[in-house]
């Protein structure tokens, strides 16, 4: 009989949960309509997001906390600010003032870009090179129009490249002749580590931004939980229910660089955006992903790059001289999965990888 | 022998209650795990500004006056795709149908975005979701 009991009770229990999942679905909210910044606030905490199109590319930044308003507000308006200062399509721009005339004097923002942009080449062998935009102009990356250039042409422009033509002379940074920048390949991450800074300023303990898909993670979730972020799977980039594997983090930046994000066909064969400096071509590395886990955002833009350019066998080789500063997620053209020691708890992905240490 | 049989019924009626247990555990789920992957509307916006939120459950056309262009989008079959738009790119278009959440459909040159969302309104619920995608 007491058993009986038990299973009328049980079956009751499960029919209310169910009746409650039903009702909650049903329960739709329209009501947000025309409502700019969404706020949710309950007890203890409230919330802000705010999506917006800069650099080229859609971001989202949301916040949680008492001041996650005034700190989504100032992020937005720090993304605007450095969008400005970087852009090399915005002729006021300081690069584009360094582009023109040669010469600039740095601002705090270019100095800090400057140091990441100077230790990844150096330490990388020139995998990442903020001097070879001539070249990307050349490709016509920076326009709607590609083609593949003449190689006289390549050569031309690959003699005036090199971050070590650059002249740093206390605040001034001269360019070499016929040379210009572009902090494109790191410009995302630094300012998402501009917006962690402010996240911080602003008491915010959980927040995360994504810039056109570099994620950086402030803390971990409201319920306490580590963030959830998905990595995009080359084969099918649009496709967020088919994913390379998931990592969980707390304060980092997740950013990834793939052949597969730009590129342009001619004559049946592919040409993706992720240019070898030496070469002057689009890097032929044998990868196709390349994820970098750091709490450095501005590095581990810069270091997507520059790993996916030196390819598995560099990359694993710079990691382990530099393990405490990131850890790596690389798809090779063989769909070979490999990861750094440090996230294989972090890591999981329903498709097999490797571990190196 | 007396004993033998009692045990023999607390048996059946415990293994009756376990598998109601795995039963309706296993329903719950089921209907978690979908409530957690399907959105069931597509909000629209565009440069930032929320132009509309719409249910997917109903067939539509969208007409969204992007910025320096226009975009029709569709929801149909519980489906959002970008039926058209005189953008440059034709990159909207060509993305496909989104229908679970957090997908989404970006026209950059129009500066509009369609994501589909949850009903409830709070991100970040289930743990099995993804938070955040990385590209």
């Amino acid at each position: 009989m007491k058993q009986k009991i038990c299973i009328v009770l049980a079956i009751l229990c499960s029919v209310l949960i169910l009746g409650a999942c039903e009702k909650n679905s049903e329960n739709t909210d329209f009501s947000r309509q025309n409502d700019n910044i969404s706020q949710i606030s309950d007890e203890s905490s409230s919330s802000a997001s705010k999506e917006i199109f800069a650099m080229d590319t859609y971001m989202t930044i949301t916040a949680y906390g008492e001041k996650s308003q005034e700190a989504v507000d100032a992020a937005v308006m720090e993304i605007q600010r450095l969008d400005k200062l970087l852009s090399v399509g915005n002729s006021s721009s300081e690069v584009c003032q360094l582009n023109n005339s040669g010469n600039i004097k740095m601002s705090e923002d270019i100095k800090e870009l400057m140091k990441t942009s100077k230790w990844i080449f150096e330490n990388t062998d020139g995998a990442y090179d903020i001097t070879i935009y001539p070249l990307m102009e050349l490709w016509g990356f920076t326009k709607t129009q590609q083609a593949v250039p003449d190689q006289k042409d390549i050569d031309t422009i690959l003699s005036c490249c090199g971050f070590e033509k650059l002249k740093i002379d206390n605040e001034t940074l001269t360019l070499g002749k016929n040379q210009g920048i572009d902090f494109g390949g790191i410009a995302k991450g630094y300012t998402s580590a501009r917006i962690m800074t402010i996240f911080k300023e602003y008491g915010i303990n959980s927040g995360v931004v994504s810039l056109g898909g570099n994620v950086q993670c402030c803390g971990v979730k409201t319920d306490g939980s580590l963030w959830r972020c998905g990595i995009t799977n080359p084969d099918a980039p649009d496709d967020t229910t088919n994913l390379l594997g998931v990592i969980n983090v707390r304060d980092k930046a997740v950013i990834t660089s793939g052949g597969y994000e730009r590129f342009f066909e001619e004559n049946g064969q592919t040409y993706h955006h992720i240019m070898n400096p030496k070469t002057g071509y689009p890097a032929d590395s044998g990868l196709r992903s390349v994820t970098i886990v750091s709490e450095n955002g501005t590095l581990a833009d810069g270091l997507s790059t520059a790993c996916f350019v030196m390819g598995r066998d560099r990359a694993v080789q710079f990691w382990k001289n530099n393990k405490d500063q990131f850890d790596m997620i690389l798809m090779t053209d063989k769909n070979e999965i490999i990861i750094t020691e440090g996230i294989k708890e972090a890591f999981s992905s329903d498709m097999n990888y490797e571990i190196v240490d | 022998m007396n004993n033998g049989k009692k045990g023999k019924k607390r048996f059946k009626n415990d293994f009756l209650l376990i598998g109601g247990l795995i039963i309706s555990g296993g329903a719950v789920l089921v209907l978690a795990l979908f409530n957690g992957h399907n959105g069931n509307s597509v909000e629209v916006r565009v440069d930032g500004e929320i132009q509309g939120i719409y249910s997917l459950s109903e067939n539509q056309t969208i007409e969204i006056n992007g910025t320096g262009g226009h975009n029709t989008l569709i929801i149909e079959n519980g489906k959002a795709l970008m039926k058209d738009a005189d953008c440059p790119d034709q990159l909207c278009v060509r993305q496909g149908e989104i229908s679970l959440k957090g997908q989404s459909i970006i026209c950059l040159p129009h500066k509009v975005a369609a994501e589909i969302t949850d009903a409830d309104n709070s991100d970040f619920k289930s743990e099995s979701d993804i938070d955040i995608i990385v590209k």
